[in-house]
């Protein structure tokens, strides 16, 4: 179908157009975008969303190579705002990254963004603003090739084209999604079903694989971190377009707008040919299913086999919990099958045998790369086989007499898998032979437990813009240190990525990265600026995982007068101060806490008030800094207050024989908390008067999905035991025996 | 036992049906046809669609239709169709995947009458790649390289290891066992005669190992030493294409494990489906 040769001939031809492209630029095409505050229902509840002229998606903009774009945006809401072009290439200053490359566009104002279209391809854009994105800023940019365009492929760029962005929708504020997370609230694993808890896996007979788990200091494994409501293909959760009849091939524009969700994409219909993969032409594959990364964008062809029927379209979410669907063709709605739950436990056990005791991943010397070896694999039960034969209450009674055994956890090791070393550019892809090359390095670290994600264990905030030189190559090999899967998305450059295909390495912007690999990509530096390098997560993004490439020596941007300034913003940005308070109203008193954190730093104060004096009022207060990768140790100073009037036993004395007026009592403290093997926290304190106390404790031992198991025991002989029962998002039911205090029921509340 | 189950599945299903019909509110009820065959399938359909509180189905299995009840405020005929036919059931609004219907028991597997033909020829399900018999070499072939019988056989029995099929594999390593004795020593030629004599003994013995059991844990042990083996003589004789002699690291108790395939992805004999891509390239040995 594609001839090869030709457009090795014609590529010459093909970078002569691009670079006197602006020649052609005549046609200038102007969209006006009103940003406004909007309610919507998407689950049966009315939320808070950002709609553009009205509408969410954001209005399709569609350019052809050669025009110049014109783009104004009105901003009506009450915040600032801000649009970045996902994957063109364009001026820095058109880039839309606030604070970057721009000032924000502050309410009430009207920025226009304009710049020539110097590529085709599918795209997309996206608010660059804090989390606007997750509520309705995405929208998909079409640029078309022109009909003369030496690498048009007949058979396909002349299909119909049908634009399909993918989303997902939560009715929690982002905000409150944000700060969740950083809280290791396990609120989303027990909506998902994902809480991994020792009952489960007791039935399940991982018990030792739960064990070994927490050993290794691992909180339950998932394959992404939030509950959504829906998860929608245009906007809507199931469409249909029945404009299409048997026999015709469609070509599908899929970005994956997503703010954190992977898409697995299935066709009812047989297998798919994808073609093109962000905005950049690929030679056909036929797969029977890809998984799009965040931010990715994928070309693919279907086509429709059958009379008076339409085929299923399945945007499944990676966890698998939802999908959303849209019907090709006209007529009755041929189903595809939905992806089988993960096998968590499963997935666990790998995750275990990965993991080394510092926290390290270890990939056995398995050199994984592009995505070619999914290790969750072994979560997939239409490839490794169902986890246990059905129910009883499942089986069709009959069955059981001639069942077939050898089916059983067979699972299908016949299906087609895209993963990036399938890739392959049309065109020879190689850079400059006599250009310099700049080699870099980044290992992509991240610690679940407190929801820091960085490169080199530092986030934005503790790094400094990496300078680069106009005309050289920089070359990127990335390690995947983490336990979660990164989409690294590079502003304003397409990266070649070494896959194994020479001269025809294809070229992306977004390199999805797994845990445990290590990929090559390579770039040749030609615009200047200050260009955006993160991971498209849009949480992972806002915890710190980006760095900034600068050109050395740039012209300065007229649109961002005091850089320096504005790059402190920008750092501030993505470490915020994160609010965490809880408070248990039980019958022996009140027993809470409150903390705020960001990266690295940590104030919190606990208390412990009883209803009288004989019970006590207690507090203690924390300021502490996590130190390592893996934040498990955090030396802190502390000041700790307690009264309690008993009459008598004034005097106490802890394990060690020190004295105390537990009764009356004001300290200072200097200590340190370590986490433990198990997740229990070692906190061992030096207060002023020389007494030392040295305390074990841990408070979300999960024993079913929603029942937590606590204790504390300390050297000043105070114990706690608790069960934590969580009914709500917010709110729980909790019973505990406290040594001072007695024993106590109590609703606990938390934020 | 089963006729306990049975009674306890009517009893589950009447309770559901009296329970669910006096709770759902906003009720609605819709006649929809639902295609099926018998008895059987009338629990699947309506065990698929009835949502507690939310929807109810009852279907008729002679006339084919079901009374949909449900909540208008909580839900719509479509989405209980839609699970209906996830389950193998079509409706004249959904098709049921393939792979859903082909599951149903035979007894359930009804004329599907709203499936079109389909318009091009379908790359319909390739069974003949999981049979590894249609891959026997000809006699023929024997002319041009008789080892080529017994590396075709090896790759045979390593594909039923990555299918986890141990009687397969047993099957398998007895074709090996005879294309082993069928190679005639004296038409080798020297170099890959040296080999063959070092390498004969443990390759029968492996062999014989792995027919006599099915227990694909002990073949994969046997399949270990077998496929380092095979390499020394594949190494020499080479194959008519390129072939992948690839590693896996957790195999062997993580000590690690080779096996020789035709193909550059890998399917990994020692954990077949479990951990199917683990492994990698190690050597490309080309003819």
């Amino acid at each position: 179908m594609i001839q090869n040769n030709i457009y090795k001939k014609l590529l010459p031809i093909a970078i002569v157009l691009l670079v006197t492209n602006s020649l052609f630029a005549q046609k200038v095409v102007r969209y006006d975008l009103y940003v406004k505050d909007t309610l919507v229902n998407f689950s049966g509840k009315e939320r808070r969303a950002i709609a553009v002229n009205g509408q969410i998606p954001m209005p399709t903009l569609t350019f052809t190579k050669g025009d110049t774009a014109e783009i104004y945006v009105h901003n009506q809401l009450k915040e600032s705002t801000s649009l970045h072009w996902h994957g063109l290439f364009l001026p820095n200053k058109e880039d839309g990254v606030p604070f970057l490359t721009q000032m924000p566009i502050e309410p009430g104002t009207t920025h226009k963004y304009t710049f020539p279209i110097i590529q085709h391809g599918t795209h997309w854009y996206h608010s660059h603003s804090g989390l606007q994105e997750q509520i309705g800023m995405y929208g998909s940019m079409i640029l078309k090739k022109r009909d003369d365009d030496p690498t048009f492929r007949k058979d396909i760029d002349d299909l119909p084209t049908i634009p399909i962005i993918l989303s997902e929708w939560t009715d929690y504020k982002p905000e409150n999604v944000h700060r969740m997370l950083h809280n290791a609230s396990d609120w989303f694993a027990i909506k998902k079903g994902t809480t991994q808890s020792y009952s489960e896996a007791i039935r399940e007979g991982h018990f030792k694989t739960k064990l070994t788990n927490e050993w290794k200091r691992m909180l339950a494994m998932d394959v992404s971190d939030i509950y959504y409501d829906k998860f929608l293909i245009n906007g809507k959760n199931e469409s249909q377009l029945s404009q299409f009849k048997a026999g015709d091939s469609v070509r599908l524009q899929i970005s994956n707008g997503g703010a954190s969700s992977y898409f697995w994409l299935t066709y009812a219909g047989g297998k798919m040919t994808v073609i093109a993969n962000d905005g950049n032409d690929v030679d056909p594959v036929e797969v029977d299913r890809l998984i799009i990364g965040v931010s990715e964008t994928y070309d693919v062809i279907v086509t429709i086999p059958a009379e008076n029927t339409s085929y299923e379209f399945l945007a499944t979410a990676e966890d698998r919990t939802k999908s959303a669907s849209i019907y090709i063709g006209s007529g009755i709605k041929q189903l595809v099958s939905p992806l089988p739950k993960l096998k968590y436990f499963e997935g666990m056990k790998m995750m275990n045998g990965m993991m080394k005791m510092n926290g390290d991943m270890n990939d056995m010397g398995m050199n994984m790369s592009l995505q070619q070896m999914d290790m969750n694999t072994v979560m997939y039960p239409e490839i490794s086989g169902e986890k246990k034969p059905m129910k009883m209450d499942e089986m069709p009674e009959m069955e059981m007499e001639n069942m077939d055994h050898s089916k059983q956890g067979s699972g299908n090791a016949d299906i087609v898998t895209l993963n990036y070393a399938m890739l392959k550019s049309p065109t020879i892809t190689t850079l400059p032979k006599d250009a310099p090359i700049r080699e870099l390095r980044f290992e992509l670290t991240g610690n679940m437990n407190r929801y820091v994600w960085s490169m080199d264990n530092k986030v934005l905030a503790e790094s400094d813009k990496i300078l680069i030189k106009k005309g050289e190559i920089v070359r990127i090999t990335m390690f995947n240190n983490s336990m979660m899967r990164h989409p690294m998305h590079l502003h304003g450059h397409d990266f070649r990525v070494i896959n194994g295909k020479g001269e025809y390495a294809p070229l992306k912007n977004v390199m999805d990265i797994m845990p445990m690999e290590t990929n090559v990509i390579e770039f040749e530096a030609n615009v200047e600026g200050d260009w955006f390098f993160h991971c498209h997560i849009l949480y992972h993004m806002m915890a710190g995982m980006n760095r900034v490439f600068s050109y050395e020596e740039q012209e300065p941007n007229p649109l961002l007068p005091d850089k320096e300034w504005a790059y402190k913003k920008l750092q501030r940005e993505s470490n915020q101060l994160h609010l965490m308070a809880q408070n248990d109203f039980a019958t022996n008193g009140n027993d809470g806490m409150a903390m705020v954190q960001n990266t690295r730093w940590s104030f919190g104060t606990e208390w412990r008030l009883g209803y009288n004096d004989m019970h006590g009022y207690e507090t203690e207060t924390h300021i502490g800094r996590y130190i390592g990768r893996m934040q498990w140790l955090m030396p802190f100073v502390g000041f700790d207050w307690r009264y309690r009037k008993l009459g008598r036993n004034e005097i106490e004395k802890n394990l060690f024989g020190q004295k105390s007026t537990k009764d009356n009592r004001t300290q200072f403290s200097v200590g340190v908390a370590y986490t433990l093997p198990m997740l229990v926290i070692l906190q061992t304190e030096v207060y002023h008067d020389g007494n030392v106390r040295i305390q074990l404790r841990r408070e979300d031992i999960p024993i079913t999905k929603r029942i937590r198991a606590g204790f504390m025991v300390n050297t000043d002989k105070e114990y706690m035991v608790g069960l934590n029962y969580i009914a709500g998002k917010n709110f729980g039911f909790r019973t505990h025996y406290d040594s001072d205090m007695g024993f106590g029921v109590g609703l606990t509340l938390n934020y | 036992m089963m006729n306990s189950i049975k009674i306890l599945m009517a009893l589950t299903v009447l309770l559901s049906h009296t329970v669910c019909i006096a709770q759902i509110k906003n009720a609605q009820s819709e006649s929809v046809k639902i295609y099926g065959n018998c008895g059987m399938c009338e629990s699947t359909i309506e065990k698929a669609g009835n949502v507690n509180k939310v929807a109810e189905v009852d279907w008729n299995k002679d006339t084919k239709m079901a009374t949909l009840t449900y909540d208008v405020g909580k839900t719509n005929p479509d989405e209980i169709l839609k699970r209906i036919a996830l389950a193998g059931y079509d409706s004249d609004t959904f098709l049921a995947p393939d792979d859903a219907y082909s599951k149903l028991p035979e007894c359930c597997q009804y004329e599907r009458v709203n499936k079109s033909e389909t318009s091009k020829v379908e790359a319909a399900e390739d069974h003949s790649k999981h049979n590894p018999m249609t891959k026997l070499p000809t006699e023929a072939n024997q002319e041009t390289n008789q080892l080529k019988a017994v590396f075709d056989n090896y790759f045979a029995l390593k594909d039923a290891l990555v299918q986890s099929d141990g009687t397969l594999a047993s099957a398998q390593a007895k074709e090996l066992l005879n294309a082993l004795n069928a190679v005639q020593m004296n038409k080798l030629s020297h170099e890959v005669h040296m080999v063959w004599m070092k390498v004969m003994k443990g390759l029968v013995f492996d062999i014989e190992h792995i027919e006599e059991t099915k227990d694909v844990g002990h073949q994969r042990d046997h399949f270990n030493t077998l496929s380092d083996n095979m390499y020394q003589l594949l190494k020499v004789s080479k194959y008519e294409e390129p072939v992948y002699y690839q590693h896996c690291p957790m195999a062997n108790s993580g000590k690690g494990a080779n096996w020789l395939s035709k193909e550059n992805a890998v399917k990994n004999p020692y954990y077949g489906s479990q951990m199917l891509t683990c492994g990698k390239t190690v050597e490309t040995i080309e003819n």
